[in-house]
């Protein structure tokens, strides 16, 4: 079998007494979209926040291409090819939405000095927002430009959140929730685009999710956490059937 | 062209022309004001780039005026060097300081940063008050008239025109800062650190690098003070001065530059209409700032761009949501 492209190893993750994630494994294969899902608490954003190295695992590691994340800078993580988007849609409200693109794009651009900008700095600068123009196309967000960001309805806003994250070009996509609050119309959009993104561009995509109509049509593979630990791995059929999964969502009356 | 370069565009000669009036026509005194109020946007402009931009609640900028201040006019008094080089070395000093200071200080938050940076200014303005053989401390300082290849500026008009090239180079940097990458990356911070983290934006980096370029702000401030005004005392670089500054940044819109630079004209030209109420200016400052907060959080500014803002809403409003042409 070939190395996964990302992958947790037993990661282990402790605030205090609390033990969010408990030797927390996972693999991610290249070119898949792997959901992670399991009720409100259990470890899926903690999951997250350590791949973007907003926290470092107690114990355990994260790798992306084999290599160890314990050392990385979050600054740097996205250079390495990860991207995110955020629970509840964050975005840099008061900036355009072509500008909030760009800054997803900020690991293409260089150094932040000179600011006045010389030859090479101003090309970079003319293709990038060329790339972003072209992006907001593909997101049908041409329009909005120039619009704050904060202006935007909230389908609209989540998407913009997915194109921010795409900007930099990543290998890896993790996507926290992105299907919450959309409607059924967006939702089917939104299924499509990330069919195409893993199976006609190669991305490998995570995402956390509670929409089960989405997570169960798209998902290749699906891990199930349960306070802090994988109670369940496989296809979306295994999973369906899966006891110990039915008992965590419906509570162990049901099982 | 698009509609906001065309707006740079009628501005710039919209003040050519007020510029080359005001330098023919206008009253020395009024020369004075314009030389004053150009060194105030200097001051706020920079300010509003840690302040409205990078969203750091830091208040060291006075510390950095007064090192421009006295920089400059040391160097104008004691050498035969023209004011730029003195001006270009207080910016830098300046710089420099504020690097020091911002390493540890952006570590901290909120109202750790804001008294911290605050304490700084405090402390310098000891450091101008009691360091006497430098700045001549509590008598203060003559600053002699500012020498620029063999001429000598002896009055306003004709620092007028030096003061405006640097406060319009000022404008200039900072709009190309503004659009670039590092200018997005630092409004990105003052919205959402963590959000900025995960596009790959060092935000520890970038908080250092705004709290220097608004050293450098600061400190150009202060060699601009020295090209029409013969004498510094400590005490001017105090408590009061710092609010002023902020009030203008904050009626005028916390991270705008139009916003910025409408809020020195509006609470600039105040003192001048209000001569009669000089024992009240403190306490309507206050007031004026307090009312713009509760009332107006982004400003004067703010107010104008929601207008545009909604007027262009109803323009698109009747078009479809992109994702319904699909299902």
């Amino acid at each position: 079998m070939s190395e996964p492209l990302f992958n947790f190893d037993q990661v282990e993750v402790r605030f205090g007494g609390l033990r969010a994630l408990r030797g927390f494994s996972m693999e991610v294969e290249q070119g898949t979209i792997h959901a992670l899902i399991g009720p409100n608490g259990a470890g899926k954003s903690t999951a997250f926040n350590c791949a973007s190295r907003f926290y470092r695992p107690t114990s355990g590691d994260v790798k992306f291409q084999g290599r160890s994340l314990r050392r990385v800078k979050p600054a740097a993580i996205a250079k390495l090819g990860i991207a995110r988007t955020f629970q509840n849609v964050e975005l840099f409200g008061r900036m355009s939405v072509l500008e909030n693109v760009l800054v997803g794009m900020s690991p293409r651009i260089g150094g932040y000095l000179p600011f006045v900008p010389g030859a090479r700095r101003m090309r970079i600068e003319r293709e990038a927002r060329r790339d972003a123009e072209a992006l907001l196309d593909e997101f049908g967000l041409t329009d909005f430009r120039d619009t704050a960001a904060e202006e935007l309805d909230f389908g609209r806003q989540k998407m913009l959140d997915v194109a921010r994250a795409l900007a930099c070009k990543p290998k890896l996509l993790l996507l926290d929730e992105p299907a919450a609050g959309l409607r059924n119309r967006e939702i089917a959009a939104l299924d499509a685009l990330l069919v195409d993104l893993a199976r006609n561009r190669g991305m490998t995509i995570v995402l956390v999710e509670h929409v089960m109509q989405l997570v169960m049509s798209i998902a290749d593979r699906i891990t199930v956490l349960n306070f802090g630990a994988k109670i369940a791995e496989g296809t979306a059929d295994e999973i369906k059937v899966h006891p110990e999964v039915i008992a965590a969502y419906l509570g162990t009356g049901h099982a | 062209m698009n509609a906001i370069d065309r707006r740079w565009w009628l501005g710039g000669v919209g003040l050519i022309v007020l510029a080359a009036g005001l330098y023919l026509g206008a009253p020395i005194y009024v020369l004075y004001v314009a030389n004053l109020l150009m060194t105030y946007a200097v001051l706020a402009i920079g300010l509003d780039i840690l302040l409205g931009r990078a969203g750091q609640f830091a208040f060291a900028h006075i510390a950095f005026y007064g090192i421009g201040i006295y920089t400059t006019a040391l160097i104008t008094n004691n050498t035969g060097l023209p004011v730029f080089v003195g001006i270009a070395a207080g910016g830098l000093l300046a710089g420099l300081v504020g690097v020091i200071i911002a390493i540890p200080a952006t570590r901290l938050r909120d109202v750790y940063l804001a008294l911290s940076t605050f304490a700084f200014a405090e402390a310098a303005q000891w450091v101008f008050n009691n360091w006497d053989s430098v700045t001549k401390g509590p008598n203060g300082l003559r600053i002699s008239p500012a020498k620029l290849f063999g001429h000598t500026i002896t009055d306003d008009r004709q620092a007028f025109f030096l003061v405006l090239s640097i406060t319009l180079a000022v404008i200039a940097a900072t709009v190309l800062m503004n659009r670039s990458k590092l200018g997005r990356a630092m409004s990105a911070i003052g919205q959402s650190e963590h959000v900025a983290m995960a596009s790959g934006i060092g935000v520890q980096r970038v908080k250092v690098t705004a709290f220097a370029i608004s050293a450098v702000y600061a400190g150009i401030a202060g060699g601009m003070f020295t090209l029409y005004q013969s004498f510094i005392h400590p005490d001017s670089l105090g408590f009061d001065l710092i609010v002023l500054i902020l009030t203008m940044v904050v009626v005028g819109g916390l991270g705008t530059l139009p916003g910025v630079i409408l809020g020195v004209l509006l609470l600039g030209l105040m003192p001048e209409v209000l001569r009669n109420l000089r024992e009240w200016q403190e306490l309507i400052y206050g007031l004026i700032l307090i009312l713009a907060i509760l009332f107006m959080p982004r400003g004067i500014w703010g107010l104008i761009t929601e207008r545009r803002q909604a007027w262009q809403a109803r323009r698109v409003a009747a078009r479809p949501s992109p994702v319904q042409d699909e299902t």
